[in-house]
Order: structure tokens, then sequence, then C-alpha cells
């Protein structure tokens, strides 16, 4: 054969040598663990005996009889004396019309990955704990799926009865069953959840469960709110179903990704109304065990509540103006320019605007001082940047008066932690006196100020808040005048968490959620602990070798061992008087250490809704943290259709901008 | 005498001039729109702020240490008429400036008597001001993109027509593969990993961008370059003794230069196309940094506020047809078939 056909020959043939190669099974999924093959996982149930065995020092298993011996004496709570505050008289039924700005990457609650915005309608806000701290009611506990529940403080033990009634929305009855199930779940390594297992192996010291509706939970310290800690959700978890949880293992992230789970709640998701992509429609449990209870009453009452999704939030304000979305938060522009009073949907009664002032602890906005990056570790080009920092104007004229500088850093717990502690005042020539203190006493030829080497003022701020871009424009010019430059560093959401995280920013705007709680948390963000591995030496003094801890809380990477053993302390207190003294002191040493660069808050909440979406009397509880929270919201369908028929026909129904200003601080 | 052709065709040579006079404007931006003021005459001295280090509010009886504030002073001191003066650009803005302070940050419409030509922003920043000085950037960008894109591009195309054999077999299929990233997407992508730690600017953006649009130019070098090297001058010249870098840039050049100067219009084009989409994105320049882009995104967001987006839209099309006649004028007045001869 010729030289061409046996190249062509030849090289076809190794075409088809690599591409049938190519082919083959594929590699096994590698497991979550380093579970060798030997140890093949027994089945959930099969390791769920076999844990309980070997934590016996954990898991107790008592009779009725030791119930009732154990409780002797104990003074019991049922929350029946607290009030209603949703409105009885609500009507049942309709669609309520909601968006998300994606399509959620699982339907499970927990795990990789389930931490997106649509987890609040998968669990947040629909899933029922054992308990639920109460709104408006500071230091009170509402029963949710236990009907009672009391303390025995010299054992730190708490006792649950659980309601009989309770049952998941595929029937199954909840019982201990579910408690102990999901307590094996939030304590297995397999769950690939770092906070959850902490959480669950370190606050407890045992678990008993003496029949199927009662058990009781015995914690390592006693606390101020030691029934929430136990059975809330937003402090602990919600129970999980065991019943759904059978093929659970070491692959159950990938088994579990898409199937919907049964709730205790009042919405469940449908086979059939999932849209991939497009939307999902959560529907109300048929006969829901909790429909009559008190804390129910009144409230979860649209039949339907259709998400769609909608990635632009643009284009989901557009939706809502026309008409697509019945319920959407204004923020400052919003209320301000693009829906403004006179706008023809307002004004035809077409939106109603309501302003709800709330008072609960605000996110802590704020620049995060790293003091682990040079210059920032000098305590003079820190008060400096304070005093550079003209907050201020910006919760005047950017936010147009409706936020304000936050006082300390934990406002909105209900008290003051400590009045002596408030925000540094915009001020260039305090801010430059301190900066020369710290060795920048020349002006450069663009104003920045620099040493006598020549080394410049400038600091970069680190962000992912694109929507707060204009705030650091704003606070880069006006931190000219003081000889500071601020560079802008507005990073996409996972780098620019990654680098604060890593603590290599200089300073961040960053701020996080906080949850009603009884008292502020100072550990995650103040504690020397969470900023190096070995913060001190014996002595006290910082230790030299030490090393950046990253991936906690604390942006500032303070570590004063004087703070530290007043967190401690403050860990450990068993009454509200011990906070308070203690919170007082801490606040005053952060406040002198200037890491952290008060940033805004907004004492309030607006929302814009369709007139048919009736609200009670007060709109929400004070300590709501938006308009979802508590769904004690409810569809006129009557008014919906008259409503719809006078905009067709081109009538108007009077304008309604509210203000619910009842919770407003003085 | 292509020249003569370019000058003789209005429209292109029309655009040409304007585009002169864009590029001066952006280039002596200071003289025309800026914050800072051309002359200040202060207890007898004359003082001229517009360029070099700034001027404290000291230097000029104001009681702060940061840069005068040149329009509070020319009011201050016509009320107190002592005969100082200031005498600012006609535009007397710069593109940062808050130009209410103390006021609602919110966009206003243009206003003639308070020299707000096209409004200010949603930051109260003025708007011609941000579109000069974001001109001036793009103009940068776009000189220094052409520049090195051409540089890479002759040396690069011209090796591989020159060299020829596997080099040439090799460097185009390496060429092939990295032209298949899609530039824009692959450009966020870098920009928004970057190590944490660099200052981000115009130079460093320019390096990325440069990084995956640099194998624009090499086709058309590297052929060029095939073509004139079957010529006779080109075999000529080799017999002398001339090595491959003296054939390349003494004699091989010169004669496809034409190529480069027809595409020139066209890559500038794309430069300032590139740098507007990265900066309405978001990946391009940092805040606050004046760019169309940037504006434009800014014009979209806040279309109750339509001359926002009416003047960075209006300015980045003249931009684009201006040198886009330039371009096709170029291209006509370089068209071989009107003045090569073949004999």
């Amino acid at each position: 054969m010729t030289q061409n056909t046996r190249a062509l020959l030849l090289s076809s043939l190794a075409a088809s040598v690599l591409c049938l190669g190519g082919c083959g099974k594929p590699a096994p999924e590698t497991a979550t663990t380093d579970a060798k093959p030997a140890d093949a996982f027994p089945g959930m149930e099969a390791d769920l005996a076999r844990t309980v065995k070997e934590q016996a020092s954990f898991y107790f298993f008592k009779s009725p009889g030791d119930f009732a011996k154990d409780t002797q004496g104990l003074a019991w709570e049922d929350g029946s004396d607290l009030p209603s505050f949703a409105d009885p008289a609500a009507k049942k039924g309709g669609t309520l019309s909601l968006w998300i700005p994606d399509f959620p990457g699982t339907f499970r609650s927990i795990g990789p990955d389930a931490n997106s915005s649509f987890r609040e309608y998968l669990s947040d806000y629909t899933l029922l704990g054992i308990v639920r701290v109460y709104p408006d009611q500071p230091g009170r506990i509402g029963p949710e799926l236990a009907s009672s529940w009391a303390v025995d403080k010299a054992k730190r033990t708490v006792y649950f009865r659980l309601d009989p009634d309770a049952r998941w929305s595929d029937g199954v009855p909840f019982t201990t069953d579910d408690i102990l199930f999901s307590w094996y779940l939030f304590r297995s390594p397999l769950l690939n959840d770092p906070w959850i297992n902490d959480y669950f192996t370190k606050t407890f010291t045992a678990l008993t469960i003496y029949d199927a509706h009662t058990f009781s939970a015995t914690l390592k310290e006693l606390r101020p709110d030691i029934v929430a800690r136990v059975g809330d959700p937003n402090a602990a978890m919600p129970p999980f179903p065991r019943h759904f949880y059978k093929d659970f293992g070491p692959d159950w992230v990938s088994k579990y990704n898409w199937r919907i789970q049964p709730t205790t709640g009042a919405y469940t998701i449908r086979e059939e109304d999932v849209r991939r992509t497009t939307s999902i429609t959560l529907s109300h449990v048929k006969n829901w065990w909790a429909q009559e209870k008190p804390f129910a009453r009144g409230r979860f009452n649209p039949d339907r509540i259709r998400l769609e999704v909608i990635r632009d939030p643009d284009k989901a304000f557009e939706a809502f103006v026309h008409g697509d979305v019945d319920v959407f938060p204004l923020r400052t522009q919003l209320w301000y320019v693009k829906l403004p009073d006179n706008h023809p949907s307002v004004a035809s009664g077409f939106t109603v605007k309501a302003k709800f002032y709330n008072r609960i602890p605000p996110p802590d906005f704020a620049l995060w001082l790293n003091e682990a990056q040079p210059p920032l570790d000098n305590l003079d080009v820190r008060l400096g940047v304070f005093y550079a920092t003209n907050m201020d104007l910006v919760c005047k004229q950017y936010f147009r008066g409706d936020a304000t500088v936050q006082k300390t850093v934990s406002d909105g717990y209900g008290w003051d932690p400590n009045p002596a502690v408030k925000p540094r005042p915009f001020d260039p020539d305090k801010a430059r006196e301190y900066f020369s203190k710290a060795g920048f006493t020349k002006q450069g030829p663009d104003g920045v100020l620099t040493t006598a080497l020549g080394q410049r003022l400038s600091l970069t701020i680190t962000t992912t808040y694109r929507q707060y871009q204009d705030v650091l424009v704003i606070l880069k010019q006006e931190a000219l005048k003081a000889g500071l430059e601020f560079n802008i560093e507005v990073l996409d959401e996972t780098t620019g968490w990654q680098k604060t995280q890593e603590k290599k920013h200089d300073i961040a705007l960053a701020a996080f959620n906080r949850t009603v709680d009884m008292y502020p948390r100072y550990w995650e963000s103040y504690s020397g602990a969470n900023a190096y591995d070995v913060p001190y030496l014996p002595d006290g003094s910082p230790n030299p070798a030490r090393k950046i801890k990253v991936s906690t809380n604390n942006l500032c990477s303070i570590a004063d061992y004087k703070l530290d053993q007043l967190i401690t302390a403050y860990d450990k207190t068993e009454t509200m008087d011990q906070v308070k003294v203690l919170a007082a002191q801490i606040e005053q040493t952060i406040y002198d250490d200037a890491v952290w660069v008060n940033g805004w808050k907004q004492p309030f909440y607006r929302v814009g809704y369709r007139p048919w979406v009736k609200w009670p009397g007060d709109f929400n509880p004070m300590q709501s943290l938006d308009f979802e929270q508590y769904w004690l919201m409810w569809i006129d369908q009557d008014e919906q259709k008259a409503d719809l028929a006078a905009k067709a026909e081109g009538r108007s129904l009077p304008p309604q901008i509210l203000t619910y200003d009842k919770f407003k601080e003085p | 005498m292509q020249f003569r052709r370019f000058r003789s065709l209005r429209r292109g040579y029309g655009s040409f001039l304007m585009l002169v006079l864009l590029s001066a404007l952006a280039l002596l931006a200071e003289l025309v729109v800026s914050n800072r003021a051309l002359l200040v005459r202060y207890d007898g001295r004359i003082y001229m702020p517009i360029y070099g280090s700034i001027h404290p509010g000291h230097d000029f009886g104001l009681d702060y240490d940061y840069e005068a504030d040149y329009r509070a002073l020319r009011s201050k001191f016509a009320r107190e008429g002592r005969g100082n003066w200031v005498l600012m650009p006609v535009v007397p803005y710069g593109p940062n400036d808050d130009c209410y302070p103390g006021e609602t940050y919110t966009p206003r419409p243009p206003e003639a008597s308070s020299r707000h030509y096209l409004g200010t922003d949603q930051v109260n920043r003025d708007i011609l001001a941000r579109l000069v000085y974001g001109l001036r950037n793009s103009l940068l960008f776009s000189a220094g993109f052409v520049a090195l894109v051409f540089l890479i591009g002759i040396v690069v195309g011209c090796a591989m027509g020159y060299f020829g054999g596997w080099f040439d077999l090799g460097m185009q299929r390496f060429i092939e593969i990295w032209s298949l990233l899609p530039f824009l997407l692959v450009v966020i992508i870098v920009r928004a990993a970057l190590p944490s730690g660099m200052a981000f600017g115009l130079g460093l953006l320019l390096f990325v961008v440069v990084l995956f649009a640099w194998t624009g130019m090499t086709y058309y070098m590297r052929s060029a370059t095939y073509r004139e090297k079957a010529r006779d001058y080109v075999a000529a010249a080799q017999v002398l003794g001339a090595g491959p870098a003296r054939v390349l840039f003494h004699h091989i050049l010169p004669n496809i230069l034409s190529i480069l100067v027809t595409f020139l219009p066209f890559t500038c084009a794309a430069a300032i196309g590139s740098l507007t989409a990265l900066d309405y994105l978001g990946f391009g320049l940092p805040p606050p940094m004046p760019s169309w882009g940037e504006l434009l995104r800014q014009g979209t967001g806040n279309l109750d506020a339509p001359w926002i987006v009416a003047s960075a839209f209006s300015a980045l099309s003249l931009l684009l047809i201006l040198i886009t006649f330039v371009g096709e004028a170029i291209r006509e007045a370089f068209d071989p078939k009107k003045f090569t001869i073949y004999r």
C-alpha cells in the first residue's frame, strides 16, 4: 500500500484507540468520609443503633416512671399566657406571588450549598422548632412541637412534653424518634457542617428519651436562655424526620439533593409545582395539625405561595410594579426615586407603601480594621481612620436620613450595653493629629499624608456589597480631607468573602446578620482565639510566633488578653445582671481598641404590596426582620377580584402610604 | 500619496480632525474641565494650581489643610473684594467632586446656570467632567492596547511567517486554541480572581486584556510576511548577507505597514468597546475612576434620570462612529488597487 494510505490507516487507528480509551466507566464517586470499603456504611438505622450504643454516656433511655421522678417539683411552662401577635380573623386561601433571585441549588436545608435565599422557605420560616423564642416578649418562650417544658437548673436539664397532635406533612406522627434521629444527624461527622457538629457536641452532655412524647436535654453550662438553646430553631436546629432519611449515609448529600423533605410546618412543595429554573410553588399542608393551635392561629394563611425566579433585582422590581409579584421590600432608592408617592401605581392605589419601625439587632455594618495588617497595627492610625470616616454624611445624605450610625457593636438587643460608648464624629483635624502621631507628618503632592520616608497613608477597603459601592465613593472623597486615601475594592461574593476570611484585607466593609437573642454574642467576632491559632504566651503577652486563623468572624484580628478574659467570663454568666455588667466592660474595651468603625443601621423596613394583601393592625411583631418572617399576611380574595376589576376598568382606588411607628425608639 | 488621498475623503478626514480635537481635549482636560483653578491671584502673587501639587487651604487663607475648594474660594474673594480673584476653567468641576456638599445624593438634570451642562450623577458628580476624564482613560487604554497588540502581533506574526516550519505550525495551533477562549468571560474570571493585594488600575487591566487579545494581529502579519518573503527583494537582501531581524524590520515591515494602519482604527474601537463592556459589568477599572462603561451602568440603573444614559450613550456612539469613518477612509486611501502598478 502507498505511503499515504498507510499513514491514513495508522492515524485512524490511533484516533479510534484514543476515542475508545476515553469511553469506559466513570471513576466511582469518592465518599465524603475516609471510610475504607471494608467499613462500608451499614445503613442509617444500624448506624444510629451503633452510635447510640457507643455513646451510651450521651444517649439515655428511661421509662415514663423515671420521667415523673426526674421532673418532680419542677415548674412547667406552656406559653398559654402569651398574647397572640397574629390576627385571628385572618382569611384563609388565595395565592401569594413572590420571587427568588435564583433557582436553588438543592432542596436540602442543611449540608453543602444549602445556605441559599430559598432556604428560608424550606426551613427558616416554615419548619417548626421544638419551641420558639417569642417575639416582643423578652425572655419568653412559645410552644411549637413541644406543648410544655420545665427547667431543672441544678441539673442544667430541660424537660419537654411533645404535642401528641404533631405530625409530618406526609401523615407520619412526630415523636421522640425524630428527636433522637435529629441529634444523631447533627452530631454525625457525615453531615459535613462544622457549625452544627460543633454546637451539638459542645453544648450538650446528654439526651434522654423517656417515651414517644417526652425527652430531656442536659447542657454543659447553665445560661439565661437555656430552653432556647435546646429547642429554638434559630439558636439550635429544627428536628428532622427519621423516616425520610432512611437512606442517610456517606453519600447522603447527592442522594437527598432534590428530595422534598416532609415538614411539620404549614407549607410543603409538591413535585408537580416545581418548574426547574422557572418557579417553585409552595402549597399549604392539607389538614395541617397546628392550624388551630394558639401559636399558629391567624398565621400561614395563603393556600399557595408562588416563587418566581427573577435573576435581576431591577427586573424583579418592575415585575412587582406591573403586578406579577405581590409583595416587595423597598430600599431607599426604590422608596424615594423609583416608586415615589406620585407614581401612577401608588396614586391609583394599586400599590401600597408601608414603613414599619422594628427593634431588632441590625446587621453590624462597619469598616472592620484588620489590626494584623500594618499600618493598622498602630492604634493612632486606627483612631485617625475613625475620625476620617464621615459615616454621618452617608446616613444623612445617602440614606436620606433613614439610617443612623450604630452606637455600639451590639445595638438593638433592647438595652444599651454601655451609655458611655458613642460613635466618634467626623473630624479631619483630629484625624490628622493622630496620623501625625503615627508618623504620617508630611502632606504629599496629591493631598495624601506620607511618612518622612515617603510611605503613603493608603488603605484598601474590600467589600462584596456592590450595592454600597457609592457609600465607599463618598467615604473616600471625605477621607481625603484628612489626608487619608481609601482604595475601593469591590469583589464578587466568593472572592471577596475569601479575602476577608483569610484576613488579607486592610479594611473590610462587612456585616453579620444577627438573630433576636436576649444578649449579644462577642466571642465569634472579638475573641483572640478567632484571630490567631495561639494568640498568647502563658503570661498573657502576645505570642510572637502566632499565625493568623482563617475562616472566622474575627475580621479585625483583635486579640486582647483582657478582652478575652472578659468574654470567657461573659460566656459563663448565669443571670442577665451579670451579662449586662460584663457587656459594658467588653464594649468599652472594644471601643478603646478602635477596630470597628461604626457603620449604619436602619430602624425600620419598608414594604410595597397589593391592596388585597392584608396585615394585622400593628403590621408585624416589633422583633421582626422582614415582612415574611412570621407569615401574618392574608389575601382577601373578594377584594382581590374587585380591585383587579377596578384596575381593568381604569378606576382608581384610594392611595395608601402607611407608617407603623408604634415601636419607634424615642 | 496615501495621505493625500486620505485628505481628499472629506468625511473620513473631517472625522479624523474631530478625533484629534477630542484627544487634545482629553489630554488637556484640566484646562477646560477641572475643579482646580487656572489662575489664582492672592495677596499680590499669581498662582497656577492647575498642574502640580495641591495647594492646601492655608495657602489661600482658608483654615484647613486639604486641597482648597476653588469654587468656594472664588465666591469668598468676590465677597471680600480685596483684589483677589480666581479664574476657573469653563466647567469648574472635577470627575470625583461632590458638587452639592452636604445635600442629598441624587441625580440632578442639566442646568446651564450652574455649568452642569450634562447634569450630575447619583453621587453628585458632574457628568461632563466624568465623560471627559473617562475619555482620557479610554484613549490611554486604547493607545496602550493598540501598541501592545500590534507589537506582539508584529513580532510573533512576522516570526511565524518568516521562519515557517515547526515553529509556525506549533504557534499556529497554540494561537488557535488561545483565541478560542471567550474573551470577555475569561477576562472577567481572571479579573475577579486576581490575588488580593495587587493595586488594580489601568495598567493591570490592560495587561489582563492584552493577555487574551494579542492573537488578533498575528494572522495578518503572518500571511503578509509569507507573501513578502517570496518576493525578490527579500532574496536579494538575504544574498547580500542581511540577518532575519534586518530583513524583517528593515525590508519586509515597511511594506506591510499599510495593513497595520488599516487595522489601527478598528483595533482602537475594539479596545474602547472592551473597556466599556468590562466597566459596565463592573469588572473593569476600580471605582471611583471615571469611565464611560460605569456611566452607562449608572444610566441604565437610573432610567428616571435619562440624562445620564443619554450622555454616555451619545458620547460612546459619537466616538465609535468617528473612529469607524476614519477607519473606512484609511482603508480606501490605502486600497492597493488604486496605486499598484503591475509590470
